[in-house]
């Protein structure tokens, strides 16, 4: 990101990799009050991937049903919290799902944007396991 | 006497010579060279030659000689015919030729063969009318002069015939004979409505047009007309009625094929259509796709104008984002005239405060006029309060309009009058009449003001800026609004005027102004002009983020602020940007529905709500519909997925006051919400409430602001309703509580439009301008905000945020504009702007 320069350059920020964006996350650890208890962003994160893997197991069963606009909503969905977190690559693949959610057309189109949502599912339930990795070692140092 | 001689033996006659001589025929003996060798005495007498002006002449410079007129195709036909009869061994006749005697001659060739040699040619001349049979056998006595006559003739391509006193035909002409298919022998005597189809014999159109005709001299008309095998063809038909020695004898008549014309007309424009089409879709495209970069580039700068620059950067900053926000104006100026040509702009309906929105353009240009030229704005009496109409596009037309005066101006006066043209009970129609005293239009350049992209002095393309796009865009939008504009001259001296009009419905229930005002003006704001090229660098940054932070925590505690959003994550992630920001009472709503509800039950309790627009259930943009049918004017803030265009202009059109992108940044938070819970009246304090509040405002916006006296931006830029003014005028006393007046109108005398209650300042005289919250607000909050912006709502409305917000920070506060009170119908009372405009 552009603007981080301005922020405090003493805090010293874990190493997510790409998984991160550094401005959002650092909005979240800054509303903690208490830079070592974390207790507000502690939870939340592990909210989120309590949120993730339920989307995710959702997601599994509308693709079963081949339900594209509820893959679109739950793609949705899980693409503003992961966002809101700064987790980019998993709301990437959010919004992938979300986008091919939106193309309903015909048959073959459908098989295509299933393989489609398919793939992102997996990248998307990749990505998470790697980040919650990360995470929980951040938060449990 | 010439003695008889025998030419041959056996039965003695009289001489063959002789014979030949005294025969009563035009008689000529040509060799096979066609060289002359006798010509009978008829012959000589009748051409008036003598023997030795024919004998061994070659014929054809003979008969040439004796031409009138000399026409080679006279020639070329006796010589054919000659060829022909050769051919044929048999005699022919040629065609007619003229003499200078004014007479015409048909020869009859007879070839002479002695077996398969040609012995002789004999030509027997026969005296016939002039080569003007066609007019000559039938209507006698119309003389033509040849050359009409041989003209007529000769046209294949027109149908040139004449029609007696009753419609029928009596000549024909080759052209009638191609184009209509009838031969001369069928279709003399006939009635000319031959030509035409039923229907129009049905109507009697053929009757109808020899009337018109003799009424009129001649009558024109473009229609099929039909062939003698049925087919038809495009005809442009032309009917002059024939006199002679002032009598009439008939109609000539002539048509012509555009078939071929039409369709070739309408492939030109079918053609035309297309490419004009495509021309529009490519500018639209162009435009969004350059767009989008532009606001990335903008809103970068304005978060570069953020962090720490030294003074010399800050400059460089400002003049990176001061170009950009004009390229971003010619790009939008391209799109509107685009979107105008494809039609697919459209006009909304919303509540019109004509005389706020003309005061607060004025407002808006004014600083960028040079201080030789003086405004006046004359706003009529009897204009109505509010109106129902398209603010923006209302707006776009005057901030156009008036624009181009203050661009061309240098020195004199730019006079704007706003007055009601007509009304009806339904409808009225504005008139705006811009007058400058500026560089004025060339005669020339006046046909094409309004025509695309023509700017009308290329040479003062490079030094007044623009795309030439202006006036057709506003003629457009007038026209979209049932309007006109146009221009002429200054009567009185150099420069121009300008006027326009738009018609706007009249609104009717009080209470539909009370309900729509807060929210129309709120609208307004997002329709304010587009920032001019000429402003003043944005000093965007110089209200820090931390100061409004700051300001915010004063009030954050005692606020309530209602949280609509479905999923938690977000929802813990706010709760806690509002905590850190100190804010203690947050309700919490996951769908639209509990939203309404939440609301409905309690319609006054909230300060502000954050609105998510995806949920379940129901979404925001429905929630915010009921909430505002209800009649609730609660600010409404969306948050919206950064990535879909349109959205953000959805929102305030379904009533939002605000939009901020998602994943939502703490800084674009904090302004948003310090704009609308320091910067806005309340909006549950009722016009009543606020006529009896005490002027005061929070502690930290106390400091000292240069021309807040003067000056009372908040009301112009929102168009809100406001106190009106008790002392401002002999009317103002009189104001009803119940309609609220913006402050552009608190001078108004409200009775007795005859009454001239002379100028008065309508920036000078609100009564508690001293003590009103100041609009501090920093126009990168706006910035920010309207990436992606399609119809550039709050980019405009940054705009004049920026310009407002400048005249606080240098204190260039534009306290000079004349108002005097104009009835309309009567001459504006003499005053120092009425001087100062007629220096």
């Amino acid at each position: 990101m552009l603007y981080t320069d301005e922020r405090d350059p003493g805090n010293e920020m874990p190493e997510f990799g790409d998984h991160v964006d550094k401005t959002m996350f650092e909005q979240i650890l800054e509303m903690d009050e208490d830079e070592k208890e974390r207790d507000f962003s502690k939870p939340l994160i592990y909210n989120f991937f309590e949120q993730a893997a339920d989307t995710f197991e959702r997601m599994e069963r509308e693709l079963e049903q081949k339900n594209l606009s509820e893959l679109s909503r739950l793609g949705h969905f899980l693409k503003g919290s992961s966002a809101t977190l700064g987790f980019i690559k998993i709301r990437d693949s959010c919004e992938v799902i979300q986008e091919q959610g939106k193309l309903a057309g015909s048959e073959s189109d459908l098989a295509a944007c299933l393989d489609k949502i398919r793939d992102a599912l997996a990248q998307a339930r990749n990505d998470t396991d790697e980040l919650r990795n990360l995470m929980i070692k951040y938060f449990e140092n | 006497m010439r003695p008889p001689r025998a030419s041959s033996p056996g039965i003695a006659g009289p001489d063959i010579d002789l014979i030949f001589d005294l025969a009563p025929l035009a008689l000529l003996v040509l060799s096979p060279a066609w060289r002359i060798t006798r010509a009978s005495a008829r012959f000589l007498a009748e051409w008036r030659v003598s023997a030795d002006d024919c004998i061994a002449h070659e014929l054809l410079s003979f008969v040439e000689r004796h031409l009138h007129p000399t026409r080679p195709t006279y020639l070329a036909n006796l010589a054919a015919c000659v060829d022909d009869a050769l051919a044929a061994r048999a005699p022919r006749t040629s065609r007619p030729i003229n003499t200078r005697y004014g007479v015409s001659w048909k020869a009859r060739v007879i070839p002479v063969f002695d077996g398969d040699e040609l012995l002789s040619l004999v030509l027997e001349w026969q005296e016939g009318p002039l080569d003007n049979s066609d007019f000559e056998s039938t209507e006698p006595g119309l003389t033509t002069d040849d050359a009409f006559r041989i003209l007529v003739q000769a046209v294949k391509d027109y149908a040139i015939f004449l029609l007696d006193p009753k419609g029928r035909i009596a000549t024909w002409n080759a052209g009638a004979e191609v184009l209509k298919g009838y031969t001369r022998e069928e279709i003399l005597g006939k009635h000319f409505s031959l030509f035409y189809s039923k229907e129009d014999v049905d109507i009697g159109k053929p009757e109808m047009e020899l009337e018109l005709c003799l009424r009129n001299g001649r009558v024109e008309d473009e229609g099929w007309r039909y062939r003698k095998d049925g087919s038809r063809f495009w005809a442009n038909v032309i009917i002059t009625a024939v006199y002679r020695d002032g009598e009439h004898v008939g109609f000539g008549k002539v048509t012509r094929d555009l078939t071929e014309r039409k369709s070739t007309e309408s492939r030109l424009i079918a053609a035309y259509e297309e490419s004009e089409k495509l021309k529009s879709d490519f500018l639209a495209n162009m435009s969004h796709e350059l767009r989008t970069p532009m606001h990335g580039m903008l809103s970068a700068c304005t978060l570069l104008l953020d962090t720490q620059l030294s003074p010399r950067q800050r400059d460089m900053v400002s003049i990176m984002e001061e170009s950009g926000q004009v390229l971003l104006q010619v790009i939008n100026d391209i799109l509107d005239y685009s979107k105008l040509s494809s039609g697919s702009f459209s006009i909304h309906s919303d509540i019109v405060g004509i005389t706020s929105i003309v005061t607060s353009v004025v407002r808006a240009i004014q600083p960028s006029l040079p201080p030789e030229v003086h405004f006046e704005l004359f706003l009529s009496p009897d204009l109505p309060r509010s109106v129902r109409g398209d603010p923006l596009r209302y707006r776009q037309i005057l901030q156009n309009v008036i624009g181009n005066a203050a661009k061309f101006t240098d020195k004199g006066a730019i006079r704007v009058h706003t007055s009601v043209e007509c009304e009806d009970n339904e409808t009225c129609t504005i008139l705006t009449e811009v007058t400058d005293t500026g560089i004025g239009i060339p005669d020339t350049s006046a046909a094409n003001l309004f025509t695309p992209f023509v700017q009308f002095d290329a040479t003062t393309t490079k030094s007044y800026k623009g795309t030439g796009l202006g006036l057709s865009i506003a003629k457009s939008l007038a026209e979209l609004m049932g309007g006109r504009i146009g221009y002429r001259p200054n009567p009185d001296r150099h420069g121009s005027v300008f006027w326009f009009t738009a018609r706007f419905d009249k609104i009717k229930c009080l209470s539909d102004i009370r309900g729509w005002s807060r929210f129309g003006a709120i609208r307004d704001i997002n329709a304010a002009p587009v920032k001019q090229p000429h402003a003043a660098p944005s000093p965007s940054s110089s209200v820090d983020i931390n100061e409004m932070l700051k300001e915010l925590r004063i009030v954050s505690p005692v606020k309530n602020m209602l949280l609509v959003e479905d999923n938690l994550i977000n929802q813990k992630v706010m709760l806690g940007m509002l905590r850190a920001m100190g804010f203690k009472n947050v309700a919490l709503a996951s769908n639209g529905a509990e939203a309404v509800s939440l609301v409905r039950g309690k319609p006054a309790a909230y300060d502000l709500v954050l609105m998510d627009i995806n949920m379940p259930v129901m979404d925001g943009h429905q929630a915010t519909h009921d909430i505002r049918a209800a009649g609730i004017l609660v600010p409404i803030v969306a948050m919206t997925a950064y990535a879909l265009k349109g959205d953000q202009e959805r929102c305030l059109e379904t009533g939002m006051n605000d939009y901020i992108a998602k994943p939502v940044d703490k800084k674009r938070l904090i302004r948003v919400l310090g704009k609308w819970l320091l910067h806005m009246k309340d909006y549950r304090k009722t016009v009543d409430e606020r006529l009896d509040e005490p002027r005061r405002r929070p502690d930290a916006l106390c400091q000292p602001t240069p021309s807040v006296e003067a000056d009372n931006p908040l009301e112009l830029l929102t168009g809100n309703p406001v106190v009106p003014s008790t002392e401002a005028s002999e009317g103002g006393k009189e104001h009803s509580i119940d309609k609220p007046l913006p402050a552009s109108l608190s001078i108004r005398p409200r009775h007795g439009p005859e009454k001239v209650t002379g100028a008065l300042d309508p920036l000078n005289n609100d009564e508690n301008s001293c003590s009103k919250p100041i609009p501090v607000w920093n126009p990168e909050s706006a910035h920010e905000d309207s990436r992606d912006n399609d119809d550039g709502l709050s980019r405009e409305h940054k705009a004049e945020e920026q310009t407002d917000v400048n005249h606080l920070l240098h204190g260039k506060c534009p306290t000079s504009i004349g108002l005097p009170l104009v009835n309309r119908g009567r001459p504006p009372p003499p005053s120092q702007n009425q001087e100062a405009f007629a220096k």
